[in-house]
């Protein structure tokens, strides 16, 4: 019986010695969330903490691997309430309204702060990030400075949802594509290098079902391209076609201009190559029709390189090329803008009971080393988005070297939507005037007239100088990938 | 005598102090018939009256959500003005009406139609009538999402239309969702689905209740299966026909769930309903004052159309029961 004690305490020790070893991130900016806020439970002598986080539904399946390990380093516990990501801004807004205090943690896109801000439902870190010292190091300006609002910070963001391109790798590496291809346009296919190229290829590529090129029968057809053109989705992918900033240092728009138009149009007659339905799909439908392969290129949020290689079904698993997004025209230069289409990230309620808590548990999930292994989570829609993950081998054997260099090297050129109080109010006058151009219900230039017309009744509405001030500082940051002089 | 007749006391308040009198008075004939009414009373209040107050009270305000409440100022009759000169309120309230009024056109047809039919059923009535009412049972969301499913280019109803289009050439893939015209119907359609089951409830009540004498005796007489419908059943039904078009109709103008699950309001405002809009200013835009202002211009709307749905109904129904009499 001896040996047989003496051997399950060295088990047991050797369990704790690991337990202990997982506790222990070697990351300062993990450990010191975690000693922080074990020494806040003290000096409040509390022994056990509940905390409550409004999830953004798509982590639902993951999210509780971080919370346990949360509750398991401070005695704190982390309850998740999943809910879609439409809905999460409304009940945000009337939090600031009701003031229960009955979520400590808002998990959403960025674009929610400046209402948030503004409702004054939300707290500025920067107090508790001097203790914490947070590293965003590695994270490029575009996604970094959308955790700013007005020179706070408000947000912590731990997914790069930074579009990207991706074209079919089968069908650009075909021998006898290549010869055409290089025939007809004097270039090897590829990734395409402009916005205008890419409308090319989509137009060269898209083939009719019955068809048979390139010595490949299509049973079904293959649509040129693909891209989100549904209201509340058209408005995350514009700025890849507006080179410059929607808006002059005061506010004035800059949509209707010669470029403006240009945008509206070229982001419009693309539309032709993609599936009829596109203007009714959002990811549920995307995602699935390009793992189908019935499509040869797509500019999606990165996730969708993921889905391809890990859905069951997916008849694209080695088949994707991953792209950096192409360059569109501005003022006579090309220029490469990626946004931050989605993305989201933690605030911190304003009337939660221990919102510093709260904020030590945002510091410990976006740290380098949990944000990694949060990135890597299979069941997480986390995105790469800091250098780091570069060298993450789980991340690596995740999403491949190949999409993780190309996302990285986007994420350069990432640029953030609109971060001013009301933006969802000016996203929808842009998607429903982009819509109405793609059902031809009227020309670009008319539907630029009209968004110039609504979002300064947007800006009069909420208030123009409040908006200026919002305006110039984000711009100042370096967030939007221009400056009023581009 | 027991020991509480005694002493006097009932339950456990003496005779003649403060709470037994509070019970005496609770128990006196002129205060207890009034209990009742004062917790319906204290209820509507509470739920009806007070919001319905602050929504008039925020409805003056300068307020977007954005902004706390304690920031609001008082702006007069501005938001009332800003609604009623908003295009996109109008276009929105127009398409209701457009949505309502084929929707319940459509169910009132289908479920008369229906209701005749099992109603002259002999066997198997039961599983008709239950199999009829399912859809009215299932959650919204549900239809909503099964809809979706449904209506993709390359779904089961495109394929079912499919052979009966393609021979002419024309593309049989409608785009029910991205379609501005078709995304209409799609919503539209789900609706009809789901809500032709209470026209046929209400409708086959009707029909239970004809008196059978009365057609008996046109029978008797010699008319024709399409007089009897036309001059005795049909006259008789117009109670049950102005409750389906008055319950419907408001029911219809309200018509939410099927936009947001199925096209959002798009393609671009296409199938945006007047309940939609509201809830984008309120919910998306945070304007707070500005909805509340349209929520008060839309209750003096819908309110003058039901009054005017529940006059026809008495008319109808005091015409239908002088010509019984």
């Amino acid at each position: 019986m001896q040996p047989f004690r003496v051997m399950l305490s060295a088990l047991a020790a050797a369990g704790l010695a690991t337990g202990a070893a997982q506790a222990q991130t070697t990351d300062p900016v993990a450990d010191r969330a975690v000693e922080l806020a074990r020494a806040y439970m003290k000096a409040k002598k509390l022994d056990k903490l509940e905390q409550n986080m409004l999830l953004n539904s798509l982590y639902r399946n993951s999210i509780g691997d971080f919370t346990d390990r949360w509750e398991k380093l401070t005695n704190i516990k982390i309850v998740s309430s999943p809910l879609g990501y439409t809905d999460i801004p409304s009940k945000i807004m009337a939090e600031a309204v009701a003031k229960t205090g009955s979520f400590d943690i808002f998990n959403d896109f960025p674009y929610t702060m400046p209402d948030a801000v503004g409702a004054g439902v939300i707290v500025p870190f920067d107090e508790w990030a001097k203790k914490g010292k947070p590293d965003f190091s590695g994270v490029a300006p575009g996604l970094s400075f959308q955790q700013y609002y007005q020179g706070k910070l408000y947000n912590m963001v731990l997914d790069g949802d930074h579009l990207i391109l991706v074209v079919r790798k089968d069908i650009v590496e075909n021998p006898q594509v290549i010869k055409e291809y290089q025939a007809k346009f004097g270039k090897q296919p590829g990734c395409p290098a402009t916005i205008d190229e890419w409308e090319q290829m989509a137009a060269y590529f898209h083939t009719k079902e019955g068809d048979t090129r390139w010595g490949i029968k299509f049973d079904k057809p293959m649509y040129g391209a693909m891209g989100y053109r549904s209201v509340n989705f058209s408005y995350r992918h514009f700025p890849a076609y507006f080179g410059g900033l929607l808006f002059d240092k005061d506010m004035k728009p800059q949509i209707n201009t010669k470029e403006g138009i240009e945008a509206i149009t070229k982001f419009t007659s693309i539309v032709k190559y993609m599936p009829p339905d596109i203007q009714g799909w959002g990811t549920p439908q995307i995602y699935p029709f390009w793992a189908s392969g019935q499509a040869f290129s797509v500019m999606s949020f990165p996730s969708i390189v993921g889905y391809g290689v890990s859905n069951e079904k997916s008849i694209v698993k080695d088949k994707q090329l991953s792209c950096l997004i192409p360059t569109t025209a501005w003022k006579g230069k090309q220029v490469r803008r990626s946004p931050q289409a989605a993305g989201t990230g933690y605030m911190v309620n304003k009337y939660s009971k221990h919102p510093e808590l709260a904020y030590y548990f945002i510091q410990w999930l976006t740290s380098p080393s949990v944000g990694d292994e949060a990135i890597a989570h299979p069941k997480g829609f986390w995105d790469p988005f800091r250098k780091s993950n570069l060298t993450n081998d789980a991340i690596i054997k995740r999403y491949g070297k190949q999409f993780l260099d190309t996302t990285m090297e986007n994420s350069n050129y990432a640029v953030s939507l609109l971060l001013i109080e009301g933006n969802y109010e000016y996203f929808k006058i842009l998607d429903n005037n982009l819509a109405d151009v793609m059902n031809g219900n009227i020309k670009p230039a008319e539907a630029a007239k009209r968004i110039e017309t609504g979002w300064n009744k947007v800006t009069e509405d909420v208030g123009r100088k409040n908006q200026i001030a919002s305006w110039r500082t984000g711009v100042e940051t370096g967030m939007y990938g221009a400056t009023f002089k581009d | 005598m027991s020991e509480a007749q005694a002493t006097g006391t009932v339950g456990v308040a003496p005779l003649g102090s403060p709470w037994h009198r509070l019970g005496a008075w609770l128990a006196s004939e002129r205060v207890f018939r009034l209990l009742p009414f004062i917790a319906v009373e204290a209820i509507f209040v509470l739920v009806i009256i007070i919001p319905f107050l602050l929504t008039v009270y925020i409805s003056f305000l300068k307020w977007r959500a954005n902004r706390p409440f304690e920031q609001a100022v008082l702006s007069g009759f501005e938001n009332y003005v800003q609604v009623l000169t908003e295009p996109g309120f109008w276009t929105a309230l127009g398409r209701t009406f457009y949505f309502a009024a084929c929707a319940v056109t459509l169910e009132l047809v289908i479920g008369f139609v229906l209701a005749m039919l099992v109603s002259r059923t002999v066997r198997g009535k039961g599983l008709y009538i239950t199999i009829l009412l399912v859809p009215m049972m299932i959650v919204p969301v549900v239809v909503g999402y099964n809809f979706t499913m449904l209506y993709i280019d390359s779904g089961p109803i495109n394929q079912l239309i499919a052979p009966f289009v393609a021979p002419f050439g024309i593309d049989p893939r409608i785009r029910w969702l991205s379609h501005p015209v078709a995304a209409q119907w799609a919503v539209i359609l789900a609706d009809v689905w789901q809500w032709t089951s209470l026209t046929f409830l209400i409708f086959l009540s009707g029909f239970a209740a004809l008196p059978k004498q009365l057609v008996n005796a046109a029978r008797v007489m010699g008319a024709s299966a399409w007089q009897i419908f036309w001059r005795v059943e049909l006259p008789l039904l117009k109670p049950a026909i102005v409750i389906a078009v008055v319950i419907r109709s408001m029911e219809a103008l309200k018509i939410f769930d099927p936009v947001v699950l199925l096209t959002a309001g798009g393609p671009g405002t296409s199938s945006q309903s007047i309940a939609f809009y509201l809830w984008e200013q309120v919910w998306v835009f945070n304007k707070f004052s500005f909805g509340a202002a349209a929520s008060i211009i839309l209750l003096f709307i819908f309110a003058t159309l039901i009054f005017l749905g529940i006059y026809l109904l008495v008319r109808s129904s005091t015409a239908v029961a002088r010509g019984v009499r």
